[in-house]
């Protein structure tokens, strides 16, 4: 240990130190022959530099006048460093930062077209908002193999379960940093680059190679990572330091939520759905249509990031012949955006006293939390590839995937609501809060297929086909379940499926890629992409990218981003 | 142009003698090599081009008629390593094919080494020696290759070129020479082999790792499960498309190796025995070319005595209706493939250099060198340099899905 940590001391030094120079300058190393081989032998560099240009394509909305389309421009470099040190021991280290230019003519833009009630508070994100300039690791692993059955793997690190395309299922155990990307988008920026780390242990112990027995376990406490103020990009939230809301990028329309309707003036009535006002009048009669009955929310986040607790899981995997399944259970919070609820934390007057709130005078505010709730979750996953069915060539990789969620918390209101509204507040369960045991699974089927007139350059350059159906089942489901940033029902059953496609043509010069994901309920979304990758570099992609999102209405599902239809240019180059 | 109408312009003298014509058209004329009398020092180059006529593949032959010229040399001479050579042996007699043509009561060494060349089963039987060849009980692709790694260039028909760097990994658990247990790791007497693949650049590509397992039993499909880096998931695969093509390479998955179809998936006819071109010691890795050209440039070449094996499909709809081995008598190695589609054009052609390795203990074996594959109907090429290191004693457990699991960027799982 004492050899590792003077190698691993002194490949820091020099890796600081030698980063900028060119190659030639190794030869004249100051650390000596003997370093100079390690250097040579041992390490390796690599890492891309990527500018990701993004374009409003959508009509935009009356509340947001979306005057400057030009929604992204990241730049992003991520240098990488592998140290093969000892025949047990390797390290890779990443660093990440990334700088998105933005214009002061779209945060004046959200400025002015968002509309709140006080209007005081309300703020657009902070032009330097998606910014990553730490010099912290991104991703900082060391692999120890002190045996032959062990592999541990300690630091900052990606874990990743499950067999889901495009939708996490399963893939929990890390946070998604929904400031790169919409939902539903995989060919725009993949999982492994929208994850954020944590930093934990992961060990594996195989109990018998030839049935791939192995025994995983995980840990990360969360402790070492700070709770980085983020904002979720779904929902607008006062959680970054000022107490000021703001809406990102992704924000699904916070501008149009649920309205208030009072004469000729509007107000937004999301608190509705949550609480009632203080104005006894209100409930007396829910008829009545006042200023006093309006409940305007106040939001804030609770433990919306990685490192907020600590997380633990562990599973067992085994193979029966063709079939590779594996078992496993994890509990922590659970980091899906869409899985959170707001719990009530108290109700108060707009005013600094309550009096104008009981006299009927001003309306009542709700502090709502919105809260990653921890979950236990029992997992489950298969693959099987499926040769000849009943004589016919299926040759499918048949792939599932489970998750129990018992008690798993959700938002319910009652339908119709009072004063008009499509929803308030449920007397039955006046903290909006309602537990339900949950399953979710996932069946996926993979497939390569010739196409031959589509392919007349090779007609034997297959096309790659994925189709997934997602299903999740609220048991003793109750009317009134809805998701916690709308007043859409959730039903007992959702379902989603997708559909996958892609291939390459001339020498795989050309990449079509389309993603596409549907919601029985009616929503809908596509993500289309075509990459070049020069014949003569095999460091430089270029991708076109589109985000399409629809749906009869935009307070659910892939509705939600009904009017964020973007298209993106990246230009990457690896190194 | 179809095969018979190219043995036909292969005939030096066509219609000059009615034997020789009558030749031509028989099963195997092609086997007929232009000049065996081929001395060390020659120079074959657009003038004397018909020297070398179906001693090499005639992609290669257009490629000297157009101005490409190469040199003879001696013969090198490799020798049975010996504890190949008393597996087979001990090991030999108690081999022989099934109703389907699998191989039954094998343990290890050349499964038929005293071959009749007049027995009916004999295209079965070369087959099973080339799959049975002495590859040592492990070995690292790429391991004997400065660097240690292969290298892959897919080259446009305009010559330009994208790289690839990758290594793979092998372990042949059942029929084990030199290492510990021998002659078969317990509990892995069903596996033929395990092969580990992981890709090390371009970046975007590094850390992709596929685990690919071939088992003994005739009736069940490889396995194959993937570690893509973008998603940190594993992901299974089916292998019963064969044909694909390995973009932006032109081999698919049973090309590797020449072929690495299941044995019993095909019917075998042996067209009989043929001098061909080909270079054991490779002097330069790579070897020298032209950027864009797949040419070997200063390289040598001597002639070797090779089984010539057609390959044809069980399945109808497989790929290649006629695929040709040419296997080196000694090592069972393959030094040219050629292969043809179905509507019997010209489609492919393969061919392998070899170098001598050494072994832990100092002596000499053989391996792979470069290889390259020509789409002769589309004008892309593939070269890999892919040299082994045999007998690094990896272990059963490397080869398992613990190991996708911890695959980092950059791919190093040694």
């Amino acid at each position: 240990m004492r050899l590792l940590r003077h190698q691993v001391a002194r490949t820091t030094l020099a890796f600081i130190l030698l980063w900028p120079l060119p190659s030639s300058a190794f030869a004249e190393s100051i650390f000596g022959e003997e370093f100079d081989k390690f250097i040579k032998e041992k390490v390796s560099f690599g890492g891309f530099a990527e500018n990701a240009s993004g374009l409003s394509v959508s009509h935009g909305s009356r509340f947001f006048s979306t005057s400057n389309r030009f929604i992204m421009n990241r730049f992003t470099l991520q240098p990488e460093v592998n140290v093969d040190m000892t025949d047990w021991a390797k390290l890779f280290i990443s660093w990440r930062f990334v700088k998105e230019p933005r214009y002061s003519a779209e945060a004046k833009s959200r400025e002015k077209s968002v509309t709140y009630f006080p209007a005081a508070p309300v703020k657009p994100l902070s032009n330097t908002f998606y910014d990553e300039d730490s010099f912290k690791p991104w991703e900082a692993v060391l692999d120890l193999r002190p045996h032959d059955r062990w592999k541990i793997r300690l630091g900052r690190q990606f874990i990743s379960w499950g067999e889901t395309d495009g939708i996490r299922l399963l893939d929990l155990i890390n946070p998604q940093d929904l400031t790169f990307s919409p939902p539903a988008a995989p060919n725009l920026f993949n999982l492994d680059e929208t994850r954020i780390p944590g930093w934990g242990v992961r060990a594996h112990y195989t109990v018998q190679p030839v049935s791939n027995t192995i025994l995983e376990f995980f840990a990360l406490p969360g402790f070492f990572d700070e709770a980085k103020q983020r904002v979720d990009e779904i929902v607008g939230s006062n959680d970054t330091g000022d107490l000021k809301v703001r809406y990102g990028r992704w924000s699904a329309h916070p501008e149009t939520r649920q309205i208030f309707r009072l004469g000729p003036t509007t107000f937004n009535g999301f608190g509705n759905l949550f609480a009632n006002s203080l104005n006894p009048a209100c409930a007396a009669n829910s008829a009545l249509v006042s200023v006093s009955c309006l409940v305007i929310p106040s939001t804030s986040r609770e433990l919306p990031d990685a490192g907020d607790s600590w997380k633990i899981g562990t599973r067992m995997s085994h193979s029966i012949g063709k079939l590779n399944f594996s078992l496993g259970y994890i509990w922590g919070f659970n980091p899906q955006s869409t899985d959170m609820v707001f719990k009530v934390k108290g109700v108060s007057c707009s005013a600094p006293v309550p009096g104008p709130c009981l006299a009927g005078a001003a309306p009542s505010v709700v502090r709502l939390r919105l809260v990653n709730d921890r979950t236990n979750i029992f997992a489950g996953q298969f693959n099987y590839p499926v040769g000849d069915l009943l004589g016919l060539p299926v040759n499918t990789a048949l792939r599932g995937e489970m998750a129990f969620l018992p008690d798993k918390p959700y938002n319910i209101s009652k339908f119709p609501g009072a004063f008009g509204l499509k929803a308030t507040v449920d007397p039955k369960h006046p903290d909006g809060v309602v537990e339900k045991h949950t399953l979710r699974y996932a069946l996926g089927f993979d497939r390569t297929t010739l196409i031959p007139f589509l392919h007349p350059d090779d007609p034997w350059r297959a096309f790659n086909l994925s189709f997934q159906i997602f299903q999740s089942i609220i048991f003793n489901h109750e009317d009134g379940i809805h998701p916690f940033s709308s007043a859409e029902r959730i039903k007992k059953v959702s379902t989603t499926l997708t559909f996958r496609m892609g291939t390459g043509y001339l020498g795989d010069t050309i990449l079509p890629d389309v993603f596409t994901a549907y919601d029985p309920d009616g929503y809908w979304s596509v993500n289309p992409a075509i990459s070049y990758v020069p014949p003569g570099n095999e460091k430089i992609r270029l991708s076109l990218v589109g985000a399409f999102y629809g749906g009869h209405n935009k307070f659910k599902s892939f509705g939600f981003f009904d009017e964020k239809d973007s298209v993106f240019l990246k230009m990457r180059y690896q190194f | 142009m179809k095969p018979a109408q190219r043995r036909l312009f292969a005939c030096p003298t066509a219609g000059a003698l009615l034997l020789l014509l009558a030749l031509c058209f028989l099963p195997g004329i092609d086997l007929i090599a232009a000049d065996a009398d081929l001395k060390p020092g020659d120079t074959i180059g657009p003038n004397n081009w018909q020297r070398i006529q179906g001693m090499v593949g005639d992609n290669f032959l257009n490629r000297i008629k157009a101005g490409h010229s190469i040199q003879i040399k001696a013969p090198k001479v490799y020798r049975p390593l010996k504890e190949y050579a008393d597996a087979t042996e001990k090991y030999s007699g108690k081999v022989h094919l099934g109703a389907n043509g699998e191989l039954l009561g094998y343990t290890a060494g050349q499964p038929f080494p005293k071959l009749d060349l007049s027995d009916a089963q004999i295209g079965q039987k070369l087959a099973w020696n080339f799959f049975w060849r002495w590859l040592g009980d492990d070995y690292k692709t790429g391991g004997a290759v400065k660097g240690g790694k292969i290298i892959r260039s897919a080259i446009e028909k305009d010559g330009a070129e994208r790289r690839a760097d990758l290594v793979s990994y092998f372990l042949f658990p059942r029929t084990r020479y030199n290492l510990d247990p021998k002659p078969a790791i317990p509990g892995y007497e069903h596996i033929d082999y395990m092969q580990l693949r992981v890709d090390s650049y371009p970046r975007d590509a590094a850390g992709t790792t596929t685990l690919e397992i071939r088992y003994a039993d005739p009736n069940r499909a490889d396995d194959l499960y993937i570690y893509i880096p973008s998603i940190r998931r594993i992901r299974r695969a089916t292998t019963t498309q064969r044909c694909q093509t390995l973009a932006p390479s032109e081999f698919n998955l049973d090309d590797i190796n020449s072929f690495n179809g299941k044995i019993t998936d095909f019917n075998y006819k042996f067209l009989g025995e043929k001098k061909m071109l080909a270079n054991l010691s490779q002097e330069h890795l790579p070897f020298n070319r032209k950027q864009g050209d797949y040419l070997p440039l200063d390289e040598k070449w001597e002639v070797v005595d090779t089984y010539v094996l057609e390959i044809t499909p069980k399945d109808s709809s497989y790929c290649y209706p006629r695929k040709l081995l040419h296997l080196n008598k000694m090592t069972f190695d393959t030094h040219w493939t050629l292969i043809w589609d179905k509507r019997g054009e010209y489609w492919k052609e393969q061919f392998g250099m070899f170098t001598p390795v050494k072994l832990a203990d100092g002596r000499e074996a053989w391996s792979v060198a470069d290889v390259v594959i020509v789409n002769v109907q589309n004008g892309r090429s593939t070269i890999v340099t892919a040299t082994r290191s045999y007998n690094k004693g990896y272990s059963a457990t490397m080869f398992s899905l613990a190991t996708l699991e911890s695959i980092m960027r950059g791919g190093s799982i040694e």
